[in-house]
């Protein structure tokens, strides 16, 4: 196989196999051979102005050797035979043992492959600018007080070939699109941020003018509305999570200590609790690889597992947690396809894909009218977990505070804060608005695209750490 | 198939501009040679050894007042070719923008000693292990400590060459190393972490042992903490825990921040923005520090900026676009940032310097007398909202009382804003240490009045 831009064919499967022979001649548990082609572009839009058009190409190749305990990793910025070769020899060099054993390739299912309609990079980028414009018009048309927008639109099509001593040998195309807003509002001397996406696992076909109008809208919307914003309340009363973005407490709270390698380490707090209650029975919650456009959906992990649906909570009791190969290996866990990585310069780690709360029966409106006090927390902006503690934090960008059963005077400033084991078991009703976003999660110096989600929820109480005393 | 032959960065950094030569466009060549290696240890064995030797090249080209830029790991000759031919191609695409330039050839550059160390490639990879593997037991070795998690040796040798159709003609060399771990002491159900780090040049400047008994001792000093009553209290944040608010803070002080309306001290210039006691500048050429070097991103020679001196806010960070945007012959301050090859250069800091006050940090304690030690923080990318200047964050630490750290405490959270925060800085130590950790800061403890503490 030639190196021959601009693209290039693929990666034969006697090279592959090759490859792992030469990576395990002095021995090794398990040897893999990760190869990448990615071309990115992006664009971003500040001061009415496209400013920064960026693309780029990232191609290379990784090479892991697992020896007993130990995992031997190295990568090169290319994708031909001779680098390849020369990476696996380069990680044999470390073993002296007999060489280790590469079972032949087994066709296993094919993932469906991704529709995409409208490849991006078929897309004029002028098109691309003047979406972007457009976000600037609709977000400035709302209200006079928005002061400044800055838009981000980023495109990326990525082929991944994985073959290792297995017998894996998988191939997937992943093509994503976003837009991203972010609305600065001003009054008097406070400024307030409004920020909304739109992001799919899917073609350019996903970004309609209506679509991306919407979102700009609602970014510019929150900007505004939270310039009446009054410093939230400090102290402990229940909190009602509106669904979509609200999904960050599933993936700070859960998610992040499901995951395998910290249940290996015992670093989790959800070690060894398979099969017990961790929740009320009305409480359900999925890690959901292949939800159609999610946006940390594909057909296989970086590994070349395929992607599933996995329970981790049914009716309140945890049933999985999420593995990668080593992990689930040494644990004897079923594979999950949660294997993933950043790209190929990175290990993979057991990380998730598009998590969230299964829907219940109630309305949003039906538990807003039944709780006399309460911080409505419309969109969260990230927030942070130790897996081991199960502590999490995340910051409320846009706040209500509910009184009397009705939705009241928006608050800004409030973090919440508190336990992972404690939360679960506080929710206490669910309602039927299930909606997953998009956002990118950050474990190993590695982010990876992921969907959080909810539908509205209340949890009995919650410590809100604000600045109103 | 050709190869460019590249020997060094800057010699394909030549080459790629001479081949990207074409009348009425302006070019800048980054090329970015590497080697990294990290290490990783769990339970008294190593978990991972991962290597590799990165290259690329990233073109910024300007076709009149457009700038584009493009990247690539494809160094062959059709690579080179490809890359050139998309950044003009994005600049086209981009719209005018009188302010983009590329600098001009520096006058000169400054001796900036030490960045390149060799110890780094002359330690063998044993020793190297060896460190990791002490680190960890030496935490392990702690009383109450039950795991020891991502306990990791990494270095990395940086070769940077930059060139322009300007006559920017630079190149550079560093070496860095870490040892960092976080350490999980247990008592009864209750698990608490701490994290402990040693970082320099080479290996021979870390400290394995004093990183894990730090990490092991600063979990430790958390078993048995409990949320404590809200109210508002002086609030004394451990060096490290500064470091990371005033990196949070210290966007808002780039010229391209004010510059596009997203920082609370855009109008503040000449003002007092903090307390007389507070003196922070912005060193890109203290020895010792990780952010020096005799340039910047592209290519702008380095230098020291005083950012706040005595409560007044007296500058803000430039590079070479927002300098000409501020007109009024402002000029870069070099701080241009880069991370790689993959992107356009920004506005950052390279090593925030806060002046010490005096004493150790258990004097400083003493002074304070009573209220909150905050020694470890979280929530912080998304606890910070830079335009807005609000800090609404997790943090665990130890009540003072009677001058003396104790009581534990977790579930907390602290709220206030930068204004507030700087302005409410009443006492300093003078126990500053460099931390690699969120950029690179040299930064000692202090105490802040008025921050509002919410628990029960």
């Amino acid at each position: 196989m030639v190196d021959t831009a601009p693209g290039f064919p693929g990666l034969p499967k006697e090279l592959g196999m090759a490859v792992l022979h030469r990576a395990l001649r002095k021995g090794g548990d398990l040897a893999e051979l990760f190869v990448e082609e990615r071309r990115s572009l992006s664009l971003r839009l500040e001061d009415r102005k496209v400013e920064d058009v960026v693309s780029g190409v990232d191609r290379g190749s990784s090479v892991r050797v697992v020896r007993g305990p130990s995992t031997y990793f190295g990568y090169v910025d290319a994708v031909d035979e001779l680098s390849l070769q020369g990476l696996a020899s380069r990680l044999s060099s470390g073993g002296d043992g007999r060489p280790g054993e590469a079972a032949p390739i087994v066709e296993g299912e094919r993932g469906t492959g991704q529709s995409v309609e409208q490849r991006p990079d078929g897309v004029e980028v002028s098109t691309k600018s003047a979406l972007l414009r457009l976000v600037d018009e609709t977000c400035r048309g709302l209200s006079s007080e928005v002061r400044q927008v800055a838009a981000v639109y980023a495109e990326s099509v990525q082929r991944i070939w994985v073959v290792n001593s297995r017998g894996v040998f998988a191939t997937d195309e992943r093509t994503r699109v976003m837009i991203a807003v972010t609305v600065m509002a001003q009054r008097d001397g406070v400024i307030q941020t409004g920020r909304e996406t739109l992001a799919h696992y899917g073609g350019y076909e996903l970004l309609t003018e209506q679509a991306v109008c919407d979102v700009a809208r609602k970014a510019a919307d929150k900007a505004v509305v939270m310039l009446s914003a009054v410093p939230a309340p400090a102290g402990r009363m229940p909190v009602i999570l509106a669904n979509g973005f609200g999904g960050v407490l599933f993936h700070e709270a859960c998610g992040h200590g499901l995951e395998a390698d910290y249940i290996l380490k015992k670093t989790s707090v959800w070690e060894g609790k398979l099969g017990q209650a961790v929740a009320g029975g009305h409480v359900s919650a999925y890690d959901d690889g292949v939800g159609a456009g999610l946006w940390g959906s594909a057909g296989c992990d970086d590994e070349g597992t395929p992607c599933e649906r996995t329970v981790v909570i049914s009716e309140g009791i945890l049933t999985n947690y999420l593995s990668d190969l080593l992990r689930a290996e040494k644990l004897g866990l079923p594979l999950t396809g949660n294997g993933r990585r950043q790209d190929y310069r990175h290990l993979p780690y057991p990380r998730m894909t598009n998590t969230y709360f299964g829907p219940g029966s109630a309305t949003c409106e039906e538990i807003i009218a039944d709780t006399p006090r309460a911080l409505y927390a419309k969109s969260l902006s990230g927030g942070e977990v130790n897996p081991a503690t199960g502590d999490f934090v995340f910051g409320v960008a846009e706040g209500y505070m509910v009184e009397n059963g009705q939705v009241g005077v928006p608050v800004r400033g409030a973090t919440l804060v508190g336990s992972g084991l404690e939360v679960l078991m506080s929710i206490d009703v669910i309602a039927n608005d299930l909606d997953i976003k998009a956002g990118m999660c950050g474990k190993e110096g590695q982010m990876v695209p992921v969907g959080s989600g909810q539908p509205t929820l209340r949890i009995r109480e919650l410590t809100i750490g604000g600045t109103s005393l | 198939m050709m190869t460019v032959v590249a020997s060094s960065p800057l010699a394909l950094a030549r080459a790629a501009l001479e081949r990207g030569h074409r009348p009425g466009v302006a070019l800048e060549v980054y090329a970015q040679f590497g080697r990294t290696l990290s290490i990783k240890a769990f339970g008294g064995e190593v978990e991972s050894v991962a290597s590799a030797e990165p290259r690329g090249l990233g073109i910024r080209a300007l076709v009149g007042e457009r700038r584009g830029y493009a990247y690539t790991g494809d160094l062959s000759a059709t690579g080179l070719d490809l890359v050139l031919a998309e950044a003009v191609a994005n600049a086209r695409a981009a719209d005018p923008d009188p302010f983009v330039a590329l600098p001009g050839k520096a006058a000169a550059y400054p001796l900036v000693a030490g960045l390149w160390r060799r110890g780094l490639s002359r330690t063998a990879l044993a020793d190297k292990v060896r460190l990791v593997l002490e680190a960890e037991a030496a935490a392990l070795g702690e009383p109450e400590i039950e795991a020891v998690e991502e306990t990791t040796y990494a270095e990395s040798e940086a070769r940077v060459a930059i060139v322009s159709s300007e006559g920017v003609e630079a190149q550079m060399e560093q070496t860095f190393c870490y040892l960092y771990l976080l350490a999980h002491a247990r008592r009864g159900t209750e698990l608490e972490s701490g994290q402990g780090f040693s970082a320099g040049r080479e290996p021979a400047d870390l400290d394995a042992v004093s990183a894990g008994q730090e990490a092991a001792g600063k979990a430790r000093v958390l078993l048995g903490a409990e949320p404590c009553p809200t109210a508002t209290r002086t609030v004394v944040f451990d060096r490290e825990v500064a470091a990371a608010l005033l990196a949070t803070i210290s966007a808002a002080f780039g010229a391209d921040a004010v510059q596009k309306g997203r920082s609370v001290f855009a109008p503040l210039l000449g003002e007092v923005v903090a307390s007389p006691l507070l003196s922070l500048s912005d060193d890109g050429l203290a020895p010792g520090g990780m952010g020096s070097a005799p340039f910047d991103g592209e290519g702008v020679a380095q230098q020291s900026t005083s950012l706040i001196s005595g409560g007044i806010l007296t500058s803000f960070l430039h590079n070479t676009y927002t300098a000409r945007k501020q007109g009024a012959g402002a000029v870069s301050s070099g701080n241009a940032s880069r991370s790689s090859y993959r992107g356009l250069p920004g506005v950052g800091s390279t090593n925030l310097v806060l002046a010490p006050g005096r004493g150790s940090l258990d004097d400083l304690l003493a002074r304070v007398g009573e209220g909150l030690y905050v020694e470890s923080i979280s929530g912080l990318h998304s606890g910070v909202n830079p335009v807005s200047g609000e800090i609404s964050v997790g943090v665990t630490g130890r009540l003072i009382e009677r001058g003396v750290a104790g009581r534990p405490v977790r579930e907390v959270t602290i709220a206030t804003d930068f204004l507030t925060f700087l302005k409410g800085v009443v006492d300093i130590a003078a126990d500053s240490r460099w931390i690699p950790l969120y950029g690179s800061a040299l930064c000692p403890s202090f105490a802040v009045d008025g921050v509002a503490v919410s628990g029960t």
